[in-house]
């Protein structure tokens, strides 16, 4: 078997690995997009939506750190981790879908390179990892947002989608293509502008290829750092023929993560390689081959004592200074949430993936924006002037991963109170110009109406000026959906506005 | 206001048009889109814009009587209505394309609710325009909460418009065109979806509804889900309503009160304010028929300010007394 993964059979056999390698990226990545663009209200998908996200083991076991909380769909983990251990990195060799996407972004190989960078700098993904994992213990999932799922998953679903979205819609494509596109692609969601920030994020991942093939990979992801840790003790591993090899580079110039050190008579560094055969391909000779060779490889990160403390406190300040362990976090929030979630609940299980944000109908689900977000990066957050909680859709709860927001019936969803609409009356037409109006009202779709012309409630036509209706909120009715104040006719901020409801 | 030679002439001709067709007594219905395409009310002098300090109640060139239909079953009132009025031969011919607009504001509840029109009404008349040799009939609406794939599901209006022969259109942004309303009293433009003007054949099949604003929303009220910027259409609702019909003026009308929705309106959301009438009413004369709905909830077109709008701009007949009703019962 180990043999057999790469024979001495010369070329073209492995000729045969590269594409069915290229095919299994293709696949994987397709798969992850089907997934994202078939996550929509109400709708089904043949595979489970979040299969990636469960596949991913730094969110799993971070999210079940951080909120002590056994997830089962996420322990499909450890089918990944066992991947790990049989054939070291291939995931992101072979699954990862960012990976795929680095892989075709154009870089600088070996040769060219003018740069030298040091290659202690490949503990960066240690370190990231050892702060995120650290974090989560300490209770906040913050830092997951580097996590190369969910990195991935936002900026497309976040803002790739509904830019795409409002580029066609507005430019008059034909109905056909805009039949086809409608749902996938084409969907009520608006776009929303501080989501810049998520795209900048995703866009200097990719720049910094540039730099380095897999600059990413190489030297930050910190789920590499985990795979990276577990592949020191792989089974199926680079194995050079000291007798066949010539000494060329050849494997080394391939190689897309510089894993393999010259110096080192072309042995790879096991952490670094992601297999992908690309060393075995090249070898002019056939002398490299995937075997098994199951002894502990030269530890190249060695966390001793002293190093595992210094990686400890580094994390410790990290969290203390991005005040992002709940020891500092606020607990009071300006945010309001989706309906079944809570500030703790985020803080403790979100982890930024961006599902909520996808199925969103309206698009009222935006990532909450780094300014002011401190601890809640790119949580979930409604944003109600721009769209709102739709009265028919509870698929928020429905398709979050981890339980952040809570799978609630619809029934339950329409009574979930997530803040209270409050009017300003020095902005609102009626109660400032004296004219009729009465949008809020109109739109509010709780049956008995949160919104009433009478202070008491009730259908009656409430005196005011001019004998002009007055609206008032009947807070013991409202459960702040942010509709009334989507669709307030008053230019700017509008002039009823939706609350933060008191977390109880 | 300034008025360009070329406008100029185009009015006086769209006014020659109008006249010669109202002394020939051509219900407006007949009127082809295409050879005119704006027309005005012969009443209302081509070239005055500024709406009239006094309004007037005046009495159209063209009152069409109202077919009122009452029994069990929805598809049976609504078919009798149409043959009432003529059949719908009258209304569609041969290779038309139409438009059928229901009220599906939003996707909150079943029909049953009172807060979408009933989906057998309006796969009644669907079934009849496909009969009547109809190329196309489409089904829209621009619900205001949640998206029209679910509004259009969990209405039931989907389901029995395709086995119907129909087609459900989800309408995108793109399709709004700017648009002038000559007889605007309050908007002289508003963006506008174009396949509704372009269409052969306009039927606008609104459920009455109570709606605090505007009192009611029946047939006109109904034809806003045909515009864009809606929250900015509430300035001024009623004129403004008006002025979009006097544009629209779609050729057939049926207004749904097999439920009507008496309180809480429009979204609605309990049963507890839906009242059984099992009647429809048909026309061409929206403000007439909204005048009629309106006595379904013991109010009359004076109370709604819509009507009174339109009935001052000579769209239609609010004084019921003078207008036909022919109530039939199946």
């Amino acid at each position: 078997m180990a043999e057999a993964l790469i024979n001495h059979k010369g070329e073209k056999s492995s000729a045969k690995w590269r594409y069915f390698r290229r095919t299994v990226q293709v696949l994987a990545l397709l798969i992850f997009l089907y997934l994202l663009l078939a996550t929509r209200q109400n709708s089904t998908t043949w595979l489970p939506h979040d299969l990636f996200f469960r596949l991913d083991p730094l969110t799993g076991i971070t999210a079940m750190l951080a909120s002590h909380t056994w997830m089962a769909p996420l322990a499909l983990g450890i089918i990944t981790l066992l991947l790990t251990l049989a054939v070291s990195r291939a995931w992101c060799g072979w699954l990862c879908p960012l990976g795929t996407i680095l892989d075709w972004t154009p870089s600088r190989r070996l040769r060219k390179d003018k740069i030298d960078i040091p290659s202690f700098w490949r503990h960066g993904k240690y370190l990231l990892l050892a702060v995120i994992v650290f974090t989560a213990m300490l209770g906040s999932l913050t830092l997951i947002f580097l996590d190369p799922i969910t990195l991935l998953f936002r900026a497309i679903a976040s803002f790739i989608l509904p830019g795409l979205s409002a580029l066609l819609a507005n430019t008059g494509i034909p109905d056909w293509l805009n039949n086809l596109l409608r749902g996938a692609v084409i969907n009520d969601q608006p776009f929303w502008g501080p989501n810049v920030a998520i795209a900048l994020f995703f866009a200097v991942v990719l720049v910094l290829n540039a730099i380095r093939a897999r600059f990413w990979c190489r030297y930050l992801c910190p789920l590499g750092g985990l795979l990276g840790l577990i592949g020191k003790i792989t089974w199926l591993r680079h194995y050079v023929d000291e007798h066949k090899c010539i000494s060329c580079r050849r494997c080394a110039i391939a190689c897309p993560t510089a894993a393999i050190d010259p110096a080192q008579k072309f042995a790879a560094n096991i952490a670094e390689c992601i297999t992908c055969l690309k060393c075995a391909e090249v070898c002019p000779t056939q002398a490299i081959s995937f075997r098994n060779n199951w002894k502990l490889a030269p530890q190249h990160h060695d966390p001793s004592r002293r190093r595992f403390l210094v990686t400890a406190s580094l994390a410790a300040i990290a969290a203390a200074v991005l005040k992002i362990a709940p020891l500092i976090g606020e607990r009071i929030s300006s945010f309001i949430r989706p309906p079944g979630s809570s500030e703790s609940s985020l803080q403790t299980k979100c982890i930024r993936c961006g599902e909520c944000a996808r199925v969103c109908p309206t698009g009222v689900i935006q990532p909450a924006a780094p300014s002011g977000a401190k601890g809640k990066l790119w949580t979930p957050q409604l944003e109600t002037r721009l769209a709102y909680c739709d009265f028919s859709c509870n698929s928020c709860g429905q398709v979050c991963p981890t339980g952040a927001i809570a799978p609630l019936a619809l029934e339950d969803k329409r009574k979930t109170v997530i803040g209270i609409a409050k009017i300003d009356r020095t902005r609102c037409i009626p109660w400032n110009e004296g004219t009729p109006c009465g949008v809020c009202e109109e739109m509010c779709p709780v049956p008995q109406k949160a919104i009433a012309f009478n202070e008491g409630g009730g259908q009656g036509r409430g005196g005011g000026r001019n004998g002009v209706q007055r609206p008032h909120v009947l807070a013991e009715l409202c459960i702040g959906c942010g509709i009334c104040e989507t669709y307030c006719p008053v230019p700017g901020e509008s002039a009823i506005r939706v609350l933060p409801a008191p977390e109880a | 206001m300034e008025i360009s030679r070329r406008e100029f002439i185009h009015r006086m001709m769209t006014l020659g048009f109008s006249t010669a067709a109202a002394t020939a007594l051509f219900p407006l219905a007949a009127c082809s889109k295409e050879t005119a395409p704006l027309p005005i009310s012969p009443n209302a002098p081509p070239s005055t814009t500024a709406p009239s300090p006094t309004p007037t109640l005046t009495t159209p060139a063209v009152t069409d009587g109202l077919a009122v239909v009452r029994g069990k079953s929805p598809s049976a009132i609504t078919e009798a209505a149409v043959k009432a009025l003529g059949g719908i031969e009258r209304f569609v011919k041969p290779g038309n394309t139409v438009i059928i607009k229901p009220n599906i504001c939003v996707a909150y509840h079943t029909y049953e609710y009172a807060a979408t029109t009933n989906p057998e009404v309006i796969s009644t008349l669907v079934r009849l325009c496909r009969g009547a040799g109809a190329q196309k009939v489409s089904v829209m609406d621009q619900p205001f909460g949640g998206t029209a794939e679910q509004a259009y599901l969990r209405s039931g209006i989907q389901e029995a418009v395709r086995a119907a022969g129909g087609e459900m259109v989800i309408m995108s942004r793109a399709g709004f065109k700017e648009t002038n309303i000559p007889e605007g009293k309050d908007i002289k433009k508003w963006m506008v979806y174009n396949d509704a003007l372009e269409a052969d054949v306009l039927i606008n099949v609104p459920i009455a509804k109570h709606h605090s604003l505007a009192r009611l929303t029946l047939s006109m009220k109904n034809l806003m889900g045909l515009v864009l910027d809606r929250p900015q259409f509430h300035f001024n609702l009623p004129q403004r309503v008006a002025d979009l019909a006097s544009l629209l003026r779609p050729e057939l009308t049926v207004i749904d009160a097999v439920r009507i929705l008496t309180r809480n309106g429009p979204t609605g959301g309990s049963l507890d304010d839906v009242k059984m009438m099992n009647t429809v009413i048909a026309g061409t004369d929206f403000v007439a028929m909204d005048a009629y709905a309106a006595t379904l909830f013991g109010l009359t077109g004076a109370d709604i300010p819509v009507v009174r709008a339109a009935a001052g701009m000579g769209l239609g007949m609010m004084d019921l007394s003078k207008v036909k009703i022919t109530e039939i019962s199946v």
